[in-house]
């Protein structure tokens, strides 16, 4: 497997303004409260035919065939259908709340696999009951995390999406790299450390 | 913040990808509960992950796929999901209230445990530990990796003293022997891989009797 996504740094203007999109960066989080809404299918259309690839995409990476990377996006899609209602446009934007779905989805599949014990149906409150506080940190977080991506080294990057997308023992990560498992472990912490630092500056609070 | 008593940033991350083992995201979503700083932090790090999904090069899909979805949503009815009882322990924090729990065994003077039925991954499963004030557990050695969040109560280790929230992970090279430290009981949730290797005379003794 390669790395063949965009850098942030190409992809991305410096600074992480959006101006650079053609798209309004919010159309995504109004087709959802439109199936929310009205049970819009023009709008779900258009979100299945955003998200479902790179849904399909991501599955892949980590492993999957073609043919179950596809259903699992169809899964995920129909999730979305089904809890758009859930969507809160403050807490999270359309690309984060899909993303927390499929990462659920991709849970729950593990789970399944586990040697048999009751799984009661939880969700972790991934989308419920924030705290206010935590509500207005989201505020503008989608920028903020844009402009954070293009602060880090591409390298660094690159550790981080596969963290994201491969369910990766980290071993697996640096097969991948060709990079000894030390490496890639200093690379990850020293990324997040990065990435702490930029996006939570004054970090003296205690946690 | 004291990085002994959160968890690494690593595990951060594969919480928030949805990679961790699913004991250990037990254990981790226990801790988040008490901990709505951290809880934040993984916030933020899904909205990484929703970056990641914008801009991943899309897989074209297999034809029909879109008429498909459609189909489905015609004739979707929602979904069935009966909701798991609320177990009968309100002191523990939301993320663990559905999962049933096996019954309190006794392991040791002062000391119970109770399965927790989270979805186990292979010998890695989840249990409640509760310990008397000024109890110590024998000095054990780990299997494998042990990840302990504090629900109530507090206890120390030669070094570190984990108060409510906290979470402690320990592996083969830890050898430790906690001791409660609070007035009350010390309530906490473990995510368990391998068996505990009992050490010294006292847990020569108890090794036959301890199922844990």
């Amino acid at each position: 497997m390669h790395v063949d996504a965009p850098s942030f740094a190409s992809s991305v203007p410096r600074g992480g303004a959006m101006s650079g999109e053609s798209e309004d960066p919010c159309a995504h989080d109004r087709l959802i409260e439109a199936v929310a809404l009205r049970r819009d299918r023009e709008a779900f259309a258009r979100l299945f035919e955003h998200f479902a690839p790179r849904l399909k995409a991501w599955l892949m990476k980590s492993g999957a065939t073609a043919a179950a990377a596809e259903d699992f996006a169809q899964d995920a899609m129909l999730t979305v259908w089904r809890k758009a209602d859930l969507f809160d446009a403050r807490k999270a934007r359309a690309a984060t709340w899909i993303f927390t779905i499929a990462r659920n989805r991709r849970l729950d599949m593990l789970r399944r696999d586990s040697r048999a014990l009751p799984t009661p149906e939880i969700e972790p409150s991934e989308n419920e009951a924030m705290r206010p506080d935590a509500i207005l940190a989201m505020a503008d977080d989608a920028r903020r995390v844009r402009a954070a991506l293009t602060r880090l080294k591409p390298d660094q990057v690159e550790v981080l999406r596969l963290a994201f997308f491969m369910d990766s023992p980290h071993s697996e990560i640096a097969q991948t790299l060709n990079l000894p498992l030390g490496t890639v472990k200093s690379r990850i912490r020293n990324a997040m450390i990065k990435l702490r630092t930029i996006l939570e500056p004054s970090e003296e609070a205690p946690r | 913040m004291n990085p002994a008593r959160n968890p690494s940033e690593e595990r951060l991350l594969a919480y928030a990808a949805g990679t961790l083992s699913p004991p250990e995201a037990v254990v981790v979503a226990a801790h988040l509960a008490l901990r709505p700083a951290n809880d934040a932090w993984v916030r933020r790090l899904q909205s990484v992950g929703g970056e990641f999904l914008e801009t991943t090069i899309p897989q074209t899909l297999s034809d029909g796929a879109l008429s498909r979805a459609m189909a489905r949503i015609e004739t979707d009815a929602g979904e069935v999901r009966a909701q798991a009882p609320l177990n009968e322990m309100p002191e523990l924090p939301a993320p663990l209230r559905r999962y049933a729990l096996g019954p309190w065994r006794w392991i040791g003077p002062g000391m119970r445990v109770r399965d927790v039925h989270a979805p186990r991954d292979g010998d890695c499963r989840v249990i409640l530990l509760k310990i008397d004030p000024g109890r110590e557990t024998p000095r054990h050695t780990h299997g494998g990796v042990e990840l302990t969040c504090v629900l109530s109560g507090a206890y120390a280790t030669e070094t570190e003293r984990f108060e409510v929230g906290d979470l402690e992970e320990a592996d083969e090279d830890v050898l430790h022997r906690p001791r409660v430290v609070s007035d009350e009981p010390c309530l906490c949730l473990v995510a368990l891989d391998g068996q505990i290797q009992l050490d010294g005379w006292l847990g020569r003794v108890m090794q036959p009797f301890v199922r844990l």
